[in-house]
């Protein structure tokens, strides 16, 4: 009995180092480690979309945005390729400092308390703040009027800060760009103030809304650079000043119909505005273009589920054995481990697990932290499904196997183990399922799977309707099949059951 | 040879067994007869470890189990409980048999997981066993598929493939329906004939009449008389076993 304790112990305590030993791909920075590895990686949402980054109409895989183009024009001064790293947009700069990327580029403004943090670029680009009201608004002309108002803005954007300055206003704080310009068309917002190239993008097409004023408060995106890199920031800085002066910059920014009289603050060349349809076209590109991406997903999504339900499975096996049958710590220790991970939610224990361990030195990749958030946490409940089937099986059954002279360990593994996993199977099979769908939780650590892919496409051609429905679809052409299975295999337990 | 000397078991602050004594001979067949609740069957399962006892001493073919105090038995505890188990065999009221392996399964699985006999030879003995008891065509029945009599004798074998010197029957037939009780007496019959060291609790008087060197009878935890099946029967001595024979044989 001590024995398997010990290996189960043993076991248990191998999984979580080997798994925090798993080492992340960038760590840290510098240009000789760029060039080395052969690629620049840069971080960014795609969920946050056009005209930023954003899937390509013709092939949803790709990315495109003024910003893949201006990292593909730096990675290229850098003699190396640009690759992007998908993260959830409020986690840039946590993402960056655990050194997941080499600089994050996503319409980040420079402030100063991000000032503190990190290091920033030379501005690359000059925004200002555009309101946005519904067509037969009279009342809202200007930011002066939005005293009392309700107005969205994004999480962590420098409009927020225009907004709590004004006072008095009614702030409500999105995550992503599309769904304040939805709130305010069906008359959820009265107003909605945001940087001018999002409100080029999502409201001015839009024929239920319009601009209000002229654009306000003015301010610079920067490209985000780990505090100490400052071999990358003096570089970036040189290739921006290079990029500005033969026009390459400006010629970006005339692609995307972003070029305005404002960013002769940053260019001393003029140019006209050039045609910018691009989200136009994906917006009315067929439903196929999209499945090579979403089954990619998809994949992902199986992947994980399966590798965490399989540390699930033996986890909570040895959980359940220390709990009923360990000497007093480790008992104590088990039953403590089951009640913390029931008792709080998976969000928070990913969260800390991704952005919270490198605090103390633990820096664990995506697919890493993925597989041991949602395995730890359902390792809780497979426990307590196993708890329960060894409580059901009959205490004369190990009386019988004891007076055989079977050991306390050998009649568990003989006698009660086989019975309690068969009474166990329904419930475990159904907890596979639950795992399958809570999987989509693992988007907000940059793990692009299922939800996260909908959530890219859906954000830059807002057909959320259709592409939601094929989502749902996979995600039932997934489930579906375990679920007959359980139920197959509940009848036969059943059966075979006296 | 089993010899039980001052054996005390308390559970909480009701007394089980306060002083029993009892010496048992190499081949003698004892049956213990009592009211329920006399303490029959957690005597009898003092003897191969499966309840423990606060004071007194129990030892069986030269092995020693020591009263227990403590919650947890030590490591030298268990290994006694152990060796004595491996000497004795046990067949439970309820039968026990594993559900999840066929008659067969539950035949060998001492045999080869605890001995670690070899699964060929192991079959062979079980075969023969099956045989012993007429049930050679039930090999792969799983318990569910067999009737309670037969669960029972399957039972029974399962215990003798460890080749124990003795054996502890917890009241074999309670739980059967009364047309299934002459076929398990029967087996058991035939092993007393045999000259195995047998210990038996039953309600079962004319077998107990039948087939006893000796008839112990418990009421309260304690033996209130002991002598050979006619003694007790016809003249027994005490007041209390007078009582208990007079209701049990009017039913």
């Amino acid at each position: 009995m001590k024995h398997t304790l010990r290996i189960f112990s043993l076991l248990l305590g191998l999984a979580i180092v080997l798994c925090w030993a798993i080492p992340r791909q960038p760590e840290e920075g510098g240009i000789a480690k760029i060039k080395e590895r052969g690629f620049l990686l840069w971080g960014s949402d795609a969920e946050g979309g056009a005209p930023y980054v954003f899937p390509s109409p013709d092939d949803p895989s790709k990315l495109i945005g003024f910003e893949v183009d201006l990292a593909g024009a730096i990675a290229r001064e850098l003699g190396v390729k640009a690759r992007q790293s998908q993260n959830a947009w409020d986690s840039l700069v946590p993402a960056l400092q655990r050194g997941d990327f080499d600089f994050a580029m996503n319409g980040i403004e420079i402030t100063p308390q991000r000032k503190q943090e990190i290091l920033f670029s030379a501005p690359y680009y000059i925004y200002t703040e555009q309101l946005t009201v519904r067509k037969d608004e009279g009342v809202i002309q200007s930011i002066e009027d939005l005293k009392g108002k309700k107005v969205g803005t994004l999480s962590g954007a420098a409009a927020q800060d225009i907004l709590e300055d004004i006072g008095g206003v009614d702030i409500k704080i999105y995550s992503g760009q599309v769904e304040p310009y939805e709130d305010l068309a069906l008359g959820r917002l009265d107003a909605v103030l945001l940087d001018l190239p999002i409100a080029a993008y999502y409201a001015k097409p839009n024929p239920m809304l319009k601009y209000a004023g002229p654009p306000a408060g003015e301010g610079f995106y920067g490209i985000a650079i780990r505090k100490g890199d400052d071999e990358l920031k003096r570089a970036v800085d040189e290739i921006l000043l290079r990029l500005l002066k033969s026009g390459e910059l400006k010629s970006i920014y005339q692609k995307w119909d972003l070029w305005n009289e404002k960013q002769e603050g940053l260019l001393l060349n003029l140019g006209g505005p050039a045609g910018g349809a691009r989200l136009e076209e994906s917006r009315n590109a067929p439903l196929h273009t999209f499945f090579p991406m979403l089954l990619k997903g998809a994949g992902i999504t199986i992947f994980i589920s399966t590798a965490s339900m399989a540390l699930a499975i033996s986890l909570g096996l040895a959980l359940t054995v220390l709990r009923l049958y360990g000497r007093p710590p480790l008992s104590s220790l088990a039953t403590a481990y089951i009640e913390l991970y029931r008792g709080t939610p998976l969000l928070i224990q990913l969260y800390i697990l991704y952005y919270g361990l490198p605090n103390i030195g633990i820096s664990l990749s995506p697919v890493v932290a993925a597989f041991l958030g949602l395995g730890m946490n359902y390792a809780a409940y497979e426990a307590e499904i196993y708890r329960a089937g060894i409580m059901s099986v009959p205490k004369g059954q190990t009386e019988a196997a004891f007076s055989l002279g079977m050991t306390q360990t050998v009649a568990l593994r003989r006698v009660v183990l086989p019975q309690a996993l068969r009474i166990a199977t329904p419930g475990i099979t159904n907890d596979f399922i639950a795992l399958f769908k809570d999987s989509s939780l693992v988007s907000v650590i940059a793990m692009v799977e299922l939800t996260k892919t909908y959530g890219i496409l859906a954000a830059s051609t807002l057909r959320f309707f259709e592409l939601g429905l094929i989502v749902a679809l996979l995600y039932l052409a997934m489930s579906y099949p375990l679920s007959v299975f359980a139920r197959r295999l509940e009848d036969r337990l059943k059966g075979v059951k006296g | 040879m089993i010899r039980i000397s001052g054996l005390h078991k308390y559970f909480g602050d009701q007394v089980l067994f306060s002083g029993v004594d009892l010496d048992i001979q190499k081949g003698e067949v004892v049956v213990l007869i009592g009211p329920s609740g006399s303490g029959k069957s957690t005597f009898l399962r003092c003897i191969n470890g499966l309840e423990y006892f606060q004071k007194g001493e129990i030892h069986v073919d030269g092995i020693e189990l020591h009263s227990i105090n403590r919650t947890r038995p030590g490591k030298k505890d268990l290994e006694a409980i152990r060796n004595v188990r491996l000497k004795v065999g046990m067949v439970f009221q309820q039968f026990n048999l594993f559900p999840h392996m066929t008659a067969l399964g539950n035949i060998i699985e001492g045999p080869v997981t605890v001995l670690g006999i070899d699964k060929a030879s192991a079959v062979d003995n079980a075969v023969a066993l099956l045989k012993r008891i007429n049930l050679e065509g039930k090999v792969d029945c799983r318990p569910e598929e067999l009737s309670g009599g037969e669960q029972q004798r399957v039972a029974i074998a399962r215990a003798l493939a460890m080749k124990p010197g003795t054996m502890l029957f917890d009241e074999p037939t309670s739980s059967l329906d009364p047309e299934m009780v002459g076929e398990v007496l029967s087996v058991i019959k035939d092993l007393v004939n045999d000259g195995m060291t047998t210990i038996i609790a039953t309600h079962e008087m004319a077998f107990a009449r039948e087939v006893a060197h000796r008839v112990i009878v418990f009421d309260k935890g304690e033996i209130i008389e002991t002598g050979p099946p006619e003694e007790i029967f016809t003249n027994p001595k005490a007041e209390r076993t007078r009582t208990f024979l007079r209701r049990i044989l009017k039913d």
